[in-house]
């Protein structure tokens, strides 16, 4: 009789301790739940924020050629903000500001000057008297153009441009050293 | 005043020392641009594939190749002295990266092989005959690891290191694993060539960007791809003997004949390290399909896939260097190993078989 008591004691222990850790991993999922789908905190989402035109972007220049939403995908989507949003996704690296005019990338430069800019990178340039490379000429821009600052060559503000570049240079089947016709 | 004398020493030191650095730094500023002014002598094989391709400076290019193929004609944009001489030089490093052939060793190829650890690896072992390997009529050939499509499709996401990985990344990867070196800069100019040619090379062959083409990378074989026997270290090593002995020596570790390299060392202190791709135990479809694809040279694609993944699974258990993920423990045993078991073999070779001749250094 004694036996059984303190065996249904035990049980009834082991199913109280058993109550924080259940509190706990609640707590941990419930977190990781609002943390992907709620919070809208960029670090807990591998969404890029969708901005206006982006939709149709993707249709035209055939963007799910890669996946729908890759890593590669994701990147360049990431690349069309920073491109048509420069002042809003590259804060770190321009002056600029909404209200000024010229406050983008996509202010004198248009995605298909993009990629015909890419297949014809990395070559000498007389003026300078040096090579050229892609993201040495988006560094520029975003020294001069946008009045900002350099970003490094590894930086996604520089990485996601080239991506959106060689994205555009696939759906217009580009190859290296293409020209514009009258080029 | 020896007190005056002291401070003024104190400050003209640092002083010194640091114009002494600025002034080596503009000594070797000076250089990399006389480098890069100067004509380069190219390697037989360069010679041959870039005037195959028409490379010469102008004002548009023309592929010979593409015409000759496809019968259009197609301008592209053309080379200045200075792009040709980039392009040549990139040739050149990715034939004789070690600068074997190179009159200067230490001044050509960017002294690529400062970034190597052994005196065999060389880019052209893996991405064969320079990272364009075609067969007799002229077709590319599948899982080659093609320089030019590499490039069109650089960017994308890459399974093994979970990153977008851009193709200067991709070229320190060789240097750190497969050539088990170190990383070059990215900006370097022995990266910079080297991305310089493939670009050539994809428009001397009218390869377009972000298309997949079947001579990139490696035609990767798992092991759903064969007969499911699982793969076998003793049937490997028969296959080795029969197949890949004779120009890679008994051991694996290479054969040099009179300073001439044969054929690399897959295994010991000149192979690719354990955290490369080619290694069997960090990714096993890579090096069998390697094989299957490009060797023994002259009979590709006579192998099966079982004997692929066979061959593959007995050189991936031979020593070799640790990589950086193995950490220092494996990284002395890795080092015991290669030492100890070369002259092991050799005696225990030597006793097997006594009417044979004893194994030598390099077999």
């Amino acid at each position: 009789m004694d036996a059984a008591r303190s065996q249904h004691r035990l049980s009834r222990h082991a199913g109280i301790a058993r109550v924080p850790t259940l509190a706990a991993l609640a707590v941990i999922i419930g977190f990781l739940l609002w943390a992907h789908l709620a919070s809208g905190i960029p670090v807990f989402r591998s969404q890029v924020p969708s901005e206006p035109g982006w939709e149709k972007f993707r249709t035209e220049y055939g963007i799910d050629y890669f996946g729908d939403d890759g890593q590669f995908v994701r990147a360049v989507q990431n690349g069309y903000n920073l491109f048509f949003h420069t002042h809003k996704y590259a804060s770190r690296f321009t002056r600029k500001s909404a209200g000024d005019r010229v406050n983008s990338c996509g202010a004198c430069h248009t995605a298909e000057d993009l990629a015909y800019s890419f297949v014809n990178s990395d070559r000498f340039e007389p003026r300078l008297g040096k090579r050229l490379s892609f993201e040495d000429q988006v560094r520029w821009c975003y020294a001069a153009s946008v009045d900002g600052f350099v970003p490094t060559v590894y930086d996604p503000a520089v990485r996601d441009i080239r991506l959106l570049a060689r994205a555009v240079a696939h759906h217009l089947q580009l190859s290296e050293g293409a020209l514009r016709n009258g080029d | 005043m020896p007190k005056l004398a002291g401070k003024l020493a104190k400050i003209a030191l640092p002083v010194l020392a640091l114009g002494g650095l600025y002034l080596l730094a503009i000594h070797k500023h000076e250089q990399r641009e006389d480098i890069r002014n100067a004509s380069v002598e190219l390697t037989p094989g360069c010679t041959a594939k870039l005037s195959r391709y028409g490379l010469v400076p102008g004002k548009e290019y023309e592929s010979p190749y593409v015409l000759q193929r496809t019968g259009t004609h197609i301008a592209l944009r053309g080379y200045s002295d200075e792009d040709v001489r980039a392009i040549q030089r990139g040739c050149n490093i990715v034939d004789d990266t070690q600068g074997r052939l190179a009159q200067d060793p230490d001044l050509e190829r960017w002294n690529a092989k400062r970034f190597i650890r052994g005196s065999h690896a060389n880019c052209h072992h893996c991405h064969r005959d320079l990272g364009d390997k075609q067969d007799a009529a002229g077709n590319r050939m599948k899982g080659t690891l093609h320089l030019g499509a590499s490039w069109v499709m650089a960017d994308m996401y890459d399974r093994f290191t979970g990153l977008l990985l851009p193709y200067e990344l991709r070229q320190m990867q060789c240097y750190i694993n497969a050539s088990n070196g170190y990383k070059p800069n990215i900006a370097d100019d022995v990266i910079r060539d080297v991305t310089a040619y493939t670009r050539f090379l994809s428009a001397a062959l009218d390869m377009r960007i972000g298309n997949h083409y079947e001579e990139q990378g490696i035609d990767e074989i798992a092991a759903s791809a064969t007969l499911k026997q699982g793969d076998d270290y003793i049937r490997g090593e028969a296959l080795f003997k029969q197949k890949c002995q004779h120009c890679h020596g008994r051991q694996a570790i290479g054969q040099e004949v009179n300073g001439h390299l044969v054929a690399p060392a897959l295994a010991g202190p000149n192979a690719w390290n354990m955290q490369s791709r080619n290694n069997f135990y960090f990714v096993s479809t890579v090096l069998a399909g390697f094989i299957c694809r490009n060797m023994p040279p002259g009979q590709e694609n006579t192998l099966s896939n079982q004997e692929c993944r066979d061959i593959g699974y007995y050189i991936s258990n031979l020593p070799r260097p640790a990589g950086d993920r193995q950490g220092p423990l494996v990284a002395l045993q890795q080092q015991l190993l290669m030492t100890v078991m070369p002259p092991l073999l050799r005696l225990t070779e030597s006793s097997k078989t006594p009417g044979q001749p004893p194994l030598e250094n390099g077999e």
